[in-house]
Parts: C-alpha cells; sequence; structure tokens
C-alpha cells in the first residue's frame, strides 16, 4: 500500500519572520521515491513537517487525493529512546497504536531482522554503532508498514561507506515494501543514486527551481554509481543548481 | 585497580592518622577538655549518653526522612503539573522561587508559632520539606523540559496522548535530573531538620539539634561532638542511599563514563 499527495502552493513563515518555504505545488505520485534537494535552510525539512503535521502552513495545503496515508519519520539522527532496548524503541509506534505489548515486540524483532540487526533487539542503543542506530530508526519508521516514508537528511551524519550500504538497503526495502518515499538531502549523488525524480528548492524562502526525472531503472547496483547514465543526471542537477547558487 | 584501591585506602589512613594525631596533640599541648576533647572522650560519650543520643538521632532521621518524602512526591508532582500546563507554571513558579530564596532560619519563628506551639514535631517537618523540597521541583522541571524535542515530534507524529507521552518519554528522559535533584533534597532535608530544631529549640523537640545546645550550655563538648558526629554519619549515608538508587536506576542506559 502506498498513498500519493499533493502540495498545493505550500507556503510557511514562521512567528519570528523567518519565512522558510515559497508557494511549492509539487504532484508525488503513490510508491514514488523523490528526493528534495537544496542548500541548507531552503525549507527542505520544513516540507516534510508540514507533510507529516508538526507545522501547520501559513499557506495552501498537503492533498490526499484517496485517503490520508499513514506515516514514517526518518530524522537526521536516530532519535532513538536511549533508556530502552532496539526492540522496544522499535516497537514504539505499534504500542502508542494499542498494539500488545508481545506481538508489537514480535513485530518489532521482525522489522529488525529485515534491517540486518537480527541479534540486536535487546541491545541499548549506546551499544550501537552510529550506523546501526539509524538502522534502528529506519526499522521503527517500517515496522508499522507506513504508506509514505519521510526522511530528514538521515544518512548526512554517516561516513561514507556506511552512507552508500544504508542508500542500498533503504532501496531494497523500498521494493519489497512500495511505501512513498520523500527523502531531503543535500546530497546530489545520494539524490540521483536513490530517486526517481528529484525537485531541487532555491535558498530562502524555499522555492521549486527544477523537477528532474530520473530515468534509470531499478534495481540499481552500486556500479550505477559510476555510470554514462549516473553522470548524466547528475550534470543536469548540477546545472540547475548553478543557476541558484548565486543567490 | 591499584588507583581504585588507593582510593579507598588513602582516606581511611588520613583518617586514621589525623586522629592519633588529634588524641596526642590534646595530651602534648595540655588542651582543656571543654575546648577540644580528644576522641577516646567523645567516644566514650556513646557509652555514657549513647542511649539519649541515639533517640535524638533517631527522631531527627525520622523528621528528615519524612521530609524527603513529602519533598520528593511534591515537587515531582508539581512539576508534572508545570509540564502539563503552562499557566500553571506561569502562576505557581514565582512563589516556590521566592519560598526557595528566603532564608529558612527566618520563615521559622513564623511557622513555629502558627503550627509549632502544639506541635514542634510538626513545624520542624513543615521546615525541613521547605528546604527540600525546591531542588527537587527545580531539577524534575529542567528534566521534564529537556527532552529530546524530535522525539516529542516522533510522540506527535503517532498521535500519543499525554498520559503515554508522560511515561513513555518525559519521566524516563527527565530521570537523571530528577535523581540529581533527589540526591540534594536528601541532604538538604538534613539540614532543614537540625536547622528547624535549632529554632524550635527550647526543649520543644528532642532531636540531635536539642542535644548540641544542652551540651554547649553545659560545655560538654565531647558530648557536642558525638552529636556532630551522628549527623555526619547520617548525612553520608543518605548520600550513599541515594547514590546507589541513582546508580541502580541509570547505569545500564547511562554506562559507566570511565569505562567508556
Amino acid at each position: 500500500m502506498s498513498s500519493g499527495l499533493r502540495l498545493d502552493r505550500l507556503a510557511k513563515t514562521f512567528p519570528n519572520g523567518t519565512a522558510a518555504l515559497g508557494e511549492l505545488s509539487a504532484d508525488i505520485a503513490a510508491g514514488a521515491f523523490v528526493s528534495l534537494l537544496g542548500p541548507s535552510g531552503c525549507g527542505k525539512s520544513t516540507v516534510l513537517r508540514l507533510i507529516a503535521g508538526l507545522e501547520e502552513p501559513t499557506l495552501g495545503r498537503v492533498d490526499w487525493p484517496q485517503t490520508r496515508g499513514s506515516l514514517g519519520f526518518i530524522f537526521q539522527e536516530p532519535t532513538l529512546m536511549a533508556w530502552t532496548s532496539a526492540a522496544k524503541n522499535v516497537a514504539l509506534p505499534l504500542e502508542l497504536a494499542g498494539m500488545a505489548k508481545t506481538q508489537a515486540r514480535e513485530r518489532a524483532r521482525v522489522a529488525l531482522e529485515k534491517v540486518g540487526l537480527a541479534g540486536f533487539a535487546d541491545a541499548l542503543p549506546r551499544e550501537l554503532s552510529g550506523g546501526m542506530r539509524m538502522r534502528v530508526s529506519i526499522a521503527r519508521a517500517l515496522v508499522a508498514d507506513p504508506d509514505v516514508l519521510l526522511m530528514d537528511e538521515p544518512f548526512a551524519a554517516l561516513d561514507e561507506f556506511t552512507r552508500s550500504k544504508l542508500n542500498d538497503d533503504l532501496l531494497r526495502l523500498w521494493a519489497e515494501r512500495r511505501f512513498t518515499g520523500i527523502f531531503v538531502t543535500h546530497s546530489v549523488f545520494e539524490a540521483v543514486y536513490l530517486s526517481q525524480r528529484i525537485l531541487i528548492l532555491s535558498g530562502r524562502p524555499g522555492r521549486l527551481v527544477a523537477d528532474i526525472e530520473n530515468p534509470a531503472p531499478y534495481p540499481r547496483e552500486p556500479g550505477y554509481r559510476t555510470s554514462a547514465a549516473f553522470n548524466a543526471t547528475a550534470r543536469d542537477i548540477l546545472d540547475a543548481l548553478e543557476e541558484i547558487s548565486t543567490c | 585497580m591499584l588507583m581504585r584501591g588507593l582510593r579507598i585506602i588513602l582516606p581511611i589512613a588520613l583518617f586514621l592518622g589525623l586522629i592519633r594525631f588529634w588524641e596526642w596533640s590534646v595530651v602534648y599541648w595540655e588542651i582543656k577538655s571543654f575546648i577540644l576533647p580528644p576522641p577516646s572522650a567523645i567516644l566514650a560519650v556513646f557509652a555514657t549518653d549513647g542511649a539519649s543520643l541515639l533517640g535524638s538521632a533517631w527522631t531527627t532521621l525520622g523528621t528528615t526522612l519524612a521530609a524527603f518524602a513529602l519533598a520528593t512526591l511534591s515537587g515531582t508532582a508539581l512539576a508534572a503539573l508545570f509540564a502539563s500546563s503552562r499557566i500553571t507554571e506561569a502562576a505557581l513558579s514565582p512563589y516556590a522561587v521566592i519560598l526557595q530564596v528566603t532564608p529558612i532560619i527566618a520563615i521559622a519563628p513564623l511557622i513555629i508559632v502558627w503550627v509549632g506551639l502544639d506541635n514542634a514535631w510538626l513545624a520542624v517537618l513543615i521546615l525541613a520539606w521547605i528546604t527540600a523540597f525546591f531542588p527537587v521541583l527545580a531539577s524534575a522541571t529542567a528534566g521534564l523540559k529537556a527532552v529530546d524535542p524530535n522525539l516529542r515530534d516522533l510522540f506527535r507524529l503517532y498521535r500519543a496522548d499525554f498520559r503515554q507521552t508522560f511515561i513513555r518519554l518525559m519521566v524516563p528522559s527527565s530521570l537523571p535530573y530528577l535523581l540529581a535533584g533527589i540526591k540534594t533534597a536528601g541532604g538538604l532535608a538534613l539540614v532543614g531538620a537540625v536547622v528547624a530544631e535549632f529554632a524550635a529549640a527550647s526543649g520543644n523537640t528532642d532531636g540531635l539539634a536539642w542535644r548540641i545546645l544542652e551540651a554547649g550550655n553545659r560545655l560538654q563538648i565531647a558530648k557536642m561532638f558525638a552529636a556532630l558526629l551522628l549527623l555526619a554519619l547520617m548525612g553520608v549515608a543518605l548520600y550513599a542511599i541515594l547514590s546507589f538508587v541513582e546508580w541502580l536506576l541509570l547505569h545500564r542506559w547511562h554506562g559507566d563514563r570511565r569505562r567508556g
């Protein structure tokens, strides 16, 4: 299951006067993997928070053509509860929704296996590496089988090696579950590798300056990173970014 | 390992050395025992006046523990109320600060007039409670505010109600802060109890402060030292127990920082 959504002239000005986001309109198809790319402070995170309902838009709205999709959110940091085990962290969304503990923990265990953390169910966050913590965070976001997965620069703090490994894992999970993925990043190469479509936002207030399709088929293998097709898409994006880098 | 052994052995060796020196110097310089009694005389007090001292210590300990329990419960409850309602916090927090910054010894006569004439023990309890209350309130409030904003968002995203957010997120996040406040409150409850006993004085209470006043009036300096020793032991025991509780609750989650 997945849901498409439409951003309809979405804008956000904070009470202190900061215009984070200009009027952003975009249709995001059900099951698509879309990246929001742009320099820091161009309202990319604000878009995710508006979709998640964590902020109210100043103007415009988020439309759900069918029913409002269920959401998963992956933050920049793993954002785990330090006082409790990986499994209990992952079980949180289910338990908050009222699922019985034993059933929720069992599903959490399965979700942890899916992200390669079988055997770490009882580990505390501080006993895990940065990459493993992020995997727990991914498992938690996916445990309730969301229609839409919102990701706010989730791998920005990780080393290159861990990051590309997690990119592959994310694509594998997306292929299995077919959620609608909205991925915020400021890495051109990460955006190209992951996405079917890249929305480029300019600096404050964030505005859509380019909407680039990436036709490369999935599954994308690590070899794609050095292919001519990859370079062509990256070139398009860099050209679009060139135009806004002066603002 | 060697360092850890030394950490235990050194203070004990120093303590024993100082006691020997004290005993020796009192004899050597012929210091009058109503100025500075030798440690052996202080120990001897426990043989003669042990029962009355321990009885008084029991009274003071009871007041301290009751005040500590009250302070912990009321401080935590009020902090929780503040966390759930900003209006309550805005309305009440100035009064909590006023109560905190006004010296307890200055409030004491008033409380004693109000409740202490019939029931000195209650007046002492109230004063000790006021003394210990604020650190619990302040630390619990700070802890409840220190919740990771992303985790708070996550709970909102999954539509957690206030009860779920409070129990699953706010209480555990604030626990390290709260426990630090509670540890301070333990010591302050003892300080408050003794100060209040001094203020109530004149035979109304039979806590250790009264024993100290009584012994002072009679120039029984060894007995004063014995009472002080009991107070110090009580304070240390309280601190040690609370540190242990803190360790029990937090060590798994925080880990032993020295081992990384």
